[in-house]
């Protein structure tokens, strides 16, 4: 039972980088490709409905979606890119500095403020600062790094758990290197590929937040193009026109399932720790 | 036993302690006075600066305690919760304690629907792909779970209400909460939850075909049927904490889908404070939520100690199992 999902599915992968690329492309290539001017108004074609001039359909104001969904596309996933960054950062730090000194005080102190933030859903979270400190992307992020990190940090520490059962680890503590230099040469290394692996399937629920909590109106506001606004946007005329919200709702489960198939792919194929959960 | 469920009662009430005082800090940092807020109505807006609205904040300072020292407001804060008084909205002055005590069973109710929804898809989906691996439908099963897992929640309870609600006309959209309204998010949400749950069910049976047991069994020619019933039950034990930690998740989740359905419970009622900045609510929203999970972690770990000896006397054992 070593390749939970055979390694016969070099497929996933495949598929999940060739989609992600045509996205990034789309996506970064939008000042280029789309072919409208994203919240260029035009009275005349509101509310129209996917045609061979407006692929995706025109919105309430006549502008039209694929050309908002492309621009919009930059800021959604790198914001969500930045926060996971920042979220991993954490979490690396955390797990290793709480496996390095396992059942040290502040390995308790570390562990203590992960189950307090773990009984914190995110969802929960992220209302409460929404409703504290208003609505808007940059709360919603911050959000999302204050209570995402606890996940990768668990997994380091797992990793690290296991890691100092190894020889190697054994040599190098008695060849007398330093915490610093172990830390650094012997567990990051070995930490690195299953957070990773993490990461990417994170990256798409963490996608996949954002927008439900802009769909409720509580990420970025409306004149934005921005996916989460064009959201909560085609909510309010779901029944009269269901293809605003279609067309970045079509994105956004194209990009999410790009990093999920990317992650299966990568869990088959590098994953040492079938074990550890994912 | 007693010991060990002693501690994790320590821990449990140790975690709701600092969610407590995260909480406090929030509303602490959060911008805007309380005070000013209360006395938001528009009549007091216009009064704003004189010297009898001065006064009248200073009043209202002192009589909600909060010209006192920060620790003592914490303390005292505590005190109240602990009574389970969870302050009055600043929006409509009821209890907000009572005001989700009253949404509280549609929550539920909504949540454990679908978590039935989801054990029972889960169960049979994962069979199904275990007993056929490799096979076509264990490959349609998993593009089905990718696909699902990728595609945004309020999309799929859009689709639903738009087909049920308005094409075929079986369901009613209102904002009642009775068994009829209930099967549309219910279904919608278990079958959000399931391919989390297919994905584990298969690979715990997996593991456990691969098992000598299993092979034993097969050799000495026992029926199929009896093997498959035997391994499944095994597998079923680690399901335990998936499904309860998913419990959790609903309850978090549940948000969107009771605002799509226009459900009545106490996501749609913190989301409607939220848009109105109704501090209180959105506070005892936040710590029923931290205080049902508490409680759902805090039950997991006691059937765990009960179902297996092995973690006694380990000291974080629920949790170490997965190293």
């Amino acid at each position: 039972m070593k390749r939970r999902f055979n390694s016969k599915n070099p497929a996933s992968l495949i598929v999940g980088v060739v989609v992600l690329a045509i996205l990034a492309i789309a996506i970064l290539g939008a000042p280029l490709l789309a072919p409208y001017d994203p919240v260029a108004q035009n009275a005349a074609e509101r509310l129209e409905k996917p045609s061979e001039k407006h692929w995706l359909g025109t919105d309430r104001f006549g502008r039209d979606i694929l050309s908002r969904t492309l621009h919009g596309g930059q800021t959604t996933l790198l914001s969500s890119l930045l926060a996971l960054c920042a979220a991993l950062a954490i979490g690396l730090l955390v797990g290793m500095a709480a496996g390095m000194f396992h059942g040290s005080a502040l390995d308790h102190i570390l562990m203590r403020i992960i189950d307090v933030l773990l009984a914190f859903p995110f969802m929960v979270f992220a209302m409460v600062i929404a409703g504290l400190f208003g609505t808007g992307l940059v709360h919603l992020l911050l959000a999302v790094v204050s209570v995402w990190w606890v996940s990768f940090a668990r997994l380091t520490r797992s990793v690290v758990l296991h890691a100092k059962n190894e020889t190697s680890y054994a040599a190098a503590k008695v060849l007398g290197a330093s915490n610093l230099a172990i830390m650094r040469k012997e567990l990051l290394p070995k930490a690195i590929s299953p957070v990773l692996i993490l990461a990417t399937f994170e990256l798409g629920t963490l996608i996949l937040s954002i927008a439900a909590l802009s769909f409720l109106g509580l990420g970025a506001q409306p004149p934005a193009p921005e996916w989460g606004s064009m959201l909560a946007d085609g909510r309010a005329h779901f029944f009269q026109a269901p293809h605003i919200l279609i067309g970045p709702a079509a994105f956004i489960v194209a990009t999410v399932l790009a990093f999920n198939l990317i992650g299966e792919g990568l869990r088959d194929r590098l994953d040492p720790y079938e074990k550890l959960e994912l | 036993m007693h010991t060990v469920l002693l501690r994790k009662l320590l821990e449990a009430l140790l975690t709701l302690f600092f969610a407590t005082l995260i909480i406090f800090a929030l509303i602490r940092l959060a911008p805007g006075d309380p005070v000013r807020l209360m006395l938001g109505h528009p009549g007091e807006i216009a009064a704003q600066g004189t010297s009898a609205y001065d006064e009248k904040v200073a009043e209202l300072r002192a009589e909600l305690g909060l010209d006192r020292n920060i620790a003592v407001q914490y303390v005292s804060w505590l005190g109240r919760l602990a009574q389970g008084d969870l302050g009055t909205s600043i929006f409509t002055g009821k209890q907000v304690g009572s005001e989700i005590a009253a949404r509280l069973p549609a929550t539920v109710t909504l949540s454990l629907s679908a978590l039935l929804v989801q054990i029972a898809l889960g169960l049979f989906f994962g069979m199904v792909a275990s007993l056929r691996s490799g096979k076509l439908a264990d490959q349609l099963i998993r593009v089905a779970c990718v696909a699902l897992a990728s595609t945004p929640a309020f999309v799929v309870g859009l689709v639903a209400l738009a087909l049920f609600a308005v094409k075929y006309g079986v369901y009613e959209i209102s904002s009642d909460f009775s068994a009829a309204r209930l099967w549309l998010p219910a279904l919608t949400l278990g079958v959000l939850g399931a391919p989390q749950l297919v994905r584990i069910m298969r690979a715990n049976l997996l593991t456990e075909f691969g098992k000598i047991y299993v092979s034993s069994a097969q050799s000495r020619g026992l029926d199929r049927k009896r093997v498959v019933r035997h391994a499944a039950r095994n597998a079923l034990i680690p399901l335990v904490t998936m499904v309860a930690l998913s419990f959790a998740g609903l309850i978090g989740g549940a948000v969107v889908i009771e605002s799509i359905f226009s459900w009545p419970g106490i996501g749609k009622y913190a989301l409607d404070s939220i848009l109105v900045k109704d501090y209180p609510v959105i506070q005892g929203y936040a710590l029923v939520a931290v205080l049902m999970v508490v409680l759902i972690h805090f039950l997991v770990d006691v059937v765990y100690s009960a179902l297996d000896p092995r973690i006694h006397h380990k000291g974080e054992a629920g949790r170490e199992e997965t190293v």
